[in-house]
């Protein structure tokens, strides 16, 4: 009967998929030039790895994965551009990719309406997976495997305040989405925790000179700088801050461990904290293996932006988990896979067990990221009791 | 006052890598009447083989490889992309022309250089010097020692010697300097030699202080061009000052008024040129007879 059914399966998608009957097609959209390239090339050979290996052991249902992969160059509309020929031209079955929240927000739109899933793997704009939120929609296509700014800014406060003890923090943040988003996500956990930011200032993509926004901040006598911005600029504060020969601690969100920041700061980045779902260290066999693939397959020692490669990873499965359970590569009934899981994945990150539902679509949940502090050039976990034992690998709290 | 003396030093560094790269439009619009919209990334490809260079050499025997890459540099944006456009008269091709190029050697950098922004090691310490408690690191007094040095070689060669006398007559009036047996199309791609020199020898002089990378040119350019229109596209002197100008207000704006406004100010003044003084603070006014 199972026999005759998937016969019959096959022979339809035969029939009617044509040339592609062979290959299931994935999307994959991120920025692979200009200044969040590293975390985009990190994503997509993350992602890349994961797929040579699901091919190499037969690929799924029996069919090869195809990547096609744009480069939407961290451009809003350059990103719609691609959503549509991705969607209409290459007709994918599911996207993976955005890196950047401004390009997540403009593109996914249209995969919500030709109902095709796209797994978010690296950017965090809080508003990303719940865009479209029944009731108001029918289905929400969209998915996440990263932690977003909510979930950042938090952690963020909580390791200032709570425990380091900072009593005046000042927020730096860059002048785009994702630096203002954030921005405002931050001064709503720090009203949370009952304090108020002495300074709040800003500063653009492209910018040399932070010498204005660092003297504001030392004069409403900060004790330490909260960041929401991209490595380049980061690296400027830190510099700028050795220029003045004033250090205060930076804490900041998670671009705090982007190789153009611990590069360029050098020494004057020691100690910079950031909120991580992945640290280069294999401290469990399933991250260890996954580290000597990607320094194996791309021939480099230490990863430009670890936390994208793992994310990109493991959306990879999470995606070939979904397609296999769905017996389909029909939008709708991957969606409905994704939001009922019945098998558990163990990724790089977390084990995904019943990663979403119908109503949360976020992967990451508030408990699963550690602290991550830059220390001789590389990101280090800040505390080590966080990753001892069992709480080595951190799983969603239901 | 310690802080404003702080502002005021920050922004002159600011104000004279803005200056030098304005200097560059500043030079070949004297002689062609035409710019090279493309002059941020000649400064960018001037850092990025500064930095290939440095390697092997260090940091002062890297300066003439990077000078003499300028030069080239220069002269092969005027013949593809300018020459063609005084020759027939045109208005505005030479405006597609050299922002095409610009975008061809961004383009070429990426592959070369790669996207991310990289760290250009600095040949002086690092660590600020303090004077009255104004901090202010070695490199920016390289960098405004250096390209007050660079501007005024130039001046001075375009005054003393034989060669720059046929750069400053052809910038006085082009036909007649040809009339007299002067080559005013050699004189035209010199002078674009010599200013995409001294971009490529801004690039390196700022890199340690800016960074580097492929996309450097692009801010920077931009932010010159304002320099140059506030200071006045004819007057070597004007440009510098302009750069000083928007230096100093945008920090003084970024501390006093808002970060989020520091911008605002040297957009305004830019309005404020345009509006009553088109041919900049300190250029000379042009008839252009038709």
């Amino acid at each position: 009967m199972i026999r005759k059914l998937v016969l019959g399966l096959a022979a339809s998608a035969m029939l009617t998929g044509g040339a592609y009957a062979q290959s299931i097609k994935i999307g994959l959209s991120g920025p692979f030039t200009g200044g969040s390239a590293s975390m985009g090339v990190s994503m997509r050979d993350g992602v890349k790895l994961a797929v040579a290996e699901i091919n190499k052991a037969g690929g799924i249902m029996g069919k090869q994965i195809v990547l096609v992969e744009r480069d939407d160059e961290a451009r809003n509309e350059l990103g719609v551009q691609i959503a549509q020929e991705l969607i209409n031209k290459e007709q994918v079955v599911a996207t993976l990719g955005f890196i950047n929240t401004g390009v997540a927000l403009a593109s996914q739109r249209f995969y919500q309406e030709a109902e095709i899933p796209v797994l978010n793997n690296v950017a965090t704009g809080t508003l990303i997976a719940t865009q479209f939120v029944p009731p108001e929609y029918k289905a929400n296509y969209i998915f996440r495997t990263s932690a977003n700014d909510a979930i950042q800014s938090g952690m963020i406060v909580e390791e200032a305040i709570r425990r380091r003890g900072f009593k005046a923090p000042a927020i730096l943040a860059d002048s785009t989405n994702y630096g203002q988003l954030g921005r405002a996500d931050l001064e709503k956990a720090l009203e949370a925790a009952s304090v108020k930011s002495v300074a709040v200032e800003k500063f653009n993509i492209g910018d040399t000179d932070m010498t204005a926004q660092l003297l504001r901040a030392r004069q409403a006598n900060a004790d330490v700088i909260l960041t929401y911005g991209i490595g380049p600029e980061l690296a400027q504060i830190a510099n700028g801050m050795a220029k003045l020969g004033w250090k205060l601690p930076m804490i900041g969100s998670w671009t705090l461990s982007m190789a153009t920041f611990i590069d360029n700061a050098g020494a004057n980045g020691d100690g910079a904290a950031m909120p991580q779902t992945f640290i280069q260290t294999g401290n469990t066999p399933k991250r260890k293996a996954f580290i000597a693939a990607y320094q194996a397959a791309y021939k480099v020692d230490r990863m430009a932006s670890p936390v994208s490669a793992a994310q990109g990873y493991d959306s990879v499965y999470l995606l070939q988990a979904a397609i296999e359970q769905a017996k389909s590569t029909e939008g709708r009934k991957i969606r409905e896979a994704l939001e009922n899981l019945q098998t558990k994945i163990d990724g790089v990150v977390t084990v995904y067990d019943k990663p979403f539902t119908a109503t949360d679509h976020e992967a990451i949940t508030a408990n699963i990221p550690v602290f991550g502090v830059v220390k001789g050039g590389r990101v280090v976990v800040a505390h080590d009791d966080d990753i001892a034992g069992d709480k080595a690998v951190r799983v969603k709290q239901k | 006052m310690q802080i404003l003396g702080q502002l005021i030093v920050s922004g002159i560094a600011v104000g004279m890598i803005y200056g030098v790269i304005a200097f560059g439009y500043q030079l070949t619009f004297v002689t062609s009447k035409t710019l090279n919209f493309g002059q941020g990334e000649a400064l960018m490809l001037g850092s990025l083989v500064g930095l290939t260079v440095v390697a092997y050499t260090g940091y002062w025997l890297m300066l003439p490889v990077v000078l003499a890459f300028g030069m080239v540099q220069g002269a092969v944006v005027e013949r593809l992309g300018v020459r063609q456009a005084i020759r027939t008269g045109s208005e505005s091709g030479w405006i597609m022309a050299t922002i095409a190029l610009g975008i061809i050697f961004k383009n070429l950098a990426e592959n070369i250089w790669g996207r991310d922004a990289l760290k250009f090691p600095s040949p002086l310490p690092e660590a600020p010097l303090s004077f009255m408690g104004v901090n202010v690191l070695p490199m920016e007094i390289a960098i405004v020692v250096g390209a007050l040095g660079m501007m005024l070689l130039v001046e001075l060669f375009n005054r003393r010697s034989i060669h720059g006398k046929a750069v400053v007559a052809t910038a006085n009036d082009r036909d007649a300097a040809g009339l007299m047996g002067i080559n005013t199309s050699l004189v035209i791609t010199f002078s674009y030699a010599l200013s995409s020199m001294t971009a490529a020898l801004a690039g390196v002089l700022v890199a340690p202080v800016t960074l580097t990378g492929a996309s450097m040119g692009g801010a920077l350019g931009l932010k010159a061009f304002a320099v140059a229109i506030i200071g006045g596209l004819s007057s070597g002197f004007g440009v510098v000052a302009g750069g000083l100008i928007l230096g100093i207000t945008e920090t003084l704006t970024g501390y006093y008024i808002s970060t989020g406004y520091k911008d605002v100010p040297g957009l305004v003044l830019l309005l404020l040129v345009l509006s009553f003084r088109p041919s900049g603070l300190f250029g000379t006014a042009a008839i252009k007879k038709v």
